[in-house]
């Protein structure tokens, strides 16, 4: 089995302290609110205007994110000068953090997305790094345990920055380190993000008693795929309008071509509902 | 009144400027040009020395093609009230342009022959200390196949007042338009003192595309049961009053389960981290009346900042 399946396999693992538990996104509200009409469509209905909406707004940064991180894995295995420059990566990731901050007006959302976000970089630090004491079975190249010693400097100096308030530390941004710091792939990457959130919305279901677990999973095999599919073909070559450092490739030199390759918002009925989660007399979810 | 800057401004087609200023104590419109399709209306300046422009379009409303541009400066202590008459409409798409056009600027000419019939407002704001902007236009909508973009950046000093509302309809309910354009896009940024602290993009399109079409959603499914969104963004000293008001109301809310939506739902957050940013109101209702009025009622308090006849002419 390939490095990158077995990395796969860990980080679909429903068990993985990512906090997205306590997350509905929205589904809770918009059930609370009156909205789907009955409760045999519901669930299918809210998926996939969650799945859109949450693709158009976040991908973008995760892929941006994810591109910074790649630089500074080629900058390490090049021996570059820059690597020496930590700053200049934790500032360009700040800014991408800074930038879904601005584009992201809703205070449930915000919270949500940022508890989970520090949850993947501590999840990173403590449960993926390799053991302090331990060399490893294999023989690693020298090479690799450089990357992945910066990439563990990154990472915590991180969310050290995030810990102080300095970076709001914002899901899709820790998914991006946290996936690029591991070495998946951008589009592996963009996929499981996606699949991840039609995944715990489906959990979030069944815990509302929407659908049941087999019905959870009928669902996620045969009706959430082509959803998860069209939107992250829809949405995978997005950018955030941040260049990377690379600037090889044209980064939205004007503001029209923002219209139709920046992230958005396209669903302002789940925006007002994820907002309103608050006001619900009794939930059971944090968002 | 000598114009502020020692050359006038070259005007594209389309292009406009307003520059509200002030010295020992007394406001006057220093700068106020458009071409067309752009007409600026009736500056005049009310008692408490706000100054009202309605900013309008030849014909009542945009057709593919129109590339609208303006710059607005608010300058020290000076209050800018601009509204519109009537609801922008924004025409489909057609491939050729008005017949009385001057020097089409450099954006509408360098457009691809895809991208030339979409229709585009562009604005720029800038709020100067104790200045306040008070934008209240009439929704936008946007009929059968239109397509329509508006970027609005605005550039606000620490102690400057913003309140921009930014609104769109379904359709003409006559036609049994619902939800039917083509494509809406819609930016308004904030900054203040040279920092970005929000950027609302809204995107609503006709076009998705699944390889499994039952799993289709078009506009009118997703927005249903509301005809009419509306955003509001809030900040600086002259609306302190008005954001408790709302954070109190807000607070005093509390949903149980509902059977169907109510006719209209309004949420509430903050911008970014610091109070001093402001908030973000998003309303959506059944009927455009009901989010006139609501919105009409919410900010009512502006009347004693600018008086209430003056706010009377919002929210006809």
């Amino acid at each position: 089995m390939d490095d990158e399946t077995f990395l796969l396999l860990l980080l679909s693992d429903s068990n993985l302290p990512t906090g997205s538990f306590v997350a509905s996104s929205g589904f809770e509200s918009y059930i609370k609110h009156g909205f789907g009409g009955d409760q045999n469509n519901r669930t299918i209905m809210f998926m996939r205007d969650s799945i859109n909406a949450y693709a158009r707004s976040a991908l973008a940064f995760v892929s941006d994110t994810h591109r910074i991180v790649q630089d500074v894995h080629r900058d390490v295995e090049q021996g570059s000068e820059q690597k020496s420059d930590f700053d200049k990566y934790l500032q360009k990731i700040k800014e991408v953090d800074d930038l879904y901050d601005a584009m992201t007006l809703n205070d449930v959302t915000k919270r949500a997305s940022k508890s989970q976000g520090v949850a993947l970089l501590t999840l990173y630090s403590k449960g993926l790094t390799p053991p302090l004491a331990f060399t490893g079975v294999k023989n690693r190249k020298e090479i690799e345990i450089e990357v992945n010693s910066y990439m563990a400097s990154l990472v915590a100096q991180y969310k050290s920055l995030v810990r102080a308030e300095s970076a709001p530390g914002h899901l899709p941004i820790c998914w991006g380190i946290l996936t690029g710091a591991l070495g998946l792939t951008l589009e592996r990457s963009q996929y499981l993000h996606i699949f991840l959130h039609a995944r715990s919305l489906l959990s979030a279901s069944v815990r509302l008693n929407e659908i049941g677990p087999y019905n959870a999973q009928q669902t996620l095999l045969h009706i959430s795929r082509s959803v998860i599919e069209a939107a992250v073909v829809r949405c995978k070559d997005l950018r955030t309008g941040i260049p990377s450092s690379t600037g090889t490739e044209s980064d939205q030199p004007d503001g029209v071509d923002d219209k139709s390759r920046g992230p958005a918002n396209t669903w302002p009925l789940g925006e007002i509902l994820a907002a309103r989660h608050d006001l619900q007399h009794s939930r059971i979810f944090n968002s | 009144m000598p114009g502020s800057s020692t050359s006038i401004s070259k005007i594209q087609a389309g292009g406009g400027r307003i520059t509200l200023s002030s010295h020992g104590g007394k406001a006057w419109i220093s700068e106020f040009s458009a071409t067309y399709p752009l007409k600026l209306l009736s500056p005049r300046l009310s008692d408490n020395a706000v100054a009202i422009v309605y900013v309008l379009t030849y014909g009542g409303g945009l057709v593919g093609g129109d590339c609208i541009e303006l710059t607005v400066n608010v300058e020290s202590a000076t209050k800018l009230l601009l509204l519109s008459q009537g609801s922008t409409k924004v025409f489909k798409d057609r491939p050729q342009q008005r017949l009385a056009s001057v020097q089409r600027s450099d954006h509408a000419s360098r457009s691809t022959p895809g991208q030339a019939s979409a229709t585009l407002q562009n604005m720029n704001f800038t709020v100067s200390s104790q200045a306040a902007l008070f934008l209240l236009p009439d929704p936008v909508t946007c009929f059968r196949s239109a397509s329509y973009s508006q970027i609005q950046t605005f550039h606000a000093s620490k102690d400057a007042t913003l309140v921009i509302l930014d609104w769109i309809t379904s359709g003409r309910k006559s036609l049994g338009e619902d939800w039917v354009l083509s494509r809406y896009y819609s930016v308004n940024e904030v900054l203040i003192a040279g920092k970005r602290v929000a950027k609302d993009v809204m995107l609503l399109e006709n076009n998705e595309f699944n390889s499994d079409s039952r799993l289709n959603r078009s506009l009118a499914e997703k927005l249903s049961p509301f005809a009419c969104y509306a955003t509001v963004i809030l900040r600086g000293p002259l609306v302190e009053e008005t954001i408790v008001q709302l954070t109190t109301r807000y607070g005093g809310i509390s949903i149980m389960q509902r059977k169907a939506p109510e006719d209209l739902l309004w949420s509430l957050s903050s911008i970014g981290s610091d109070k001093e940013n402001g908030v973000v109101v998003r309303v959506a209702g059944k009927e455009t009346e009901m989010v006139k009025d609501w919105l009409k009622n919410t900010l009512r308090s502006l009347e004693q900042h600018i008086g209430v006849d003056v706010y009377r002419r919002a929210f006809v």
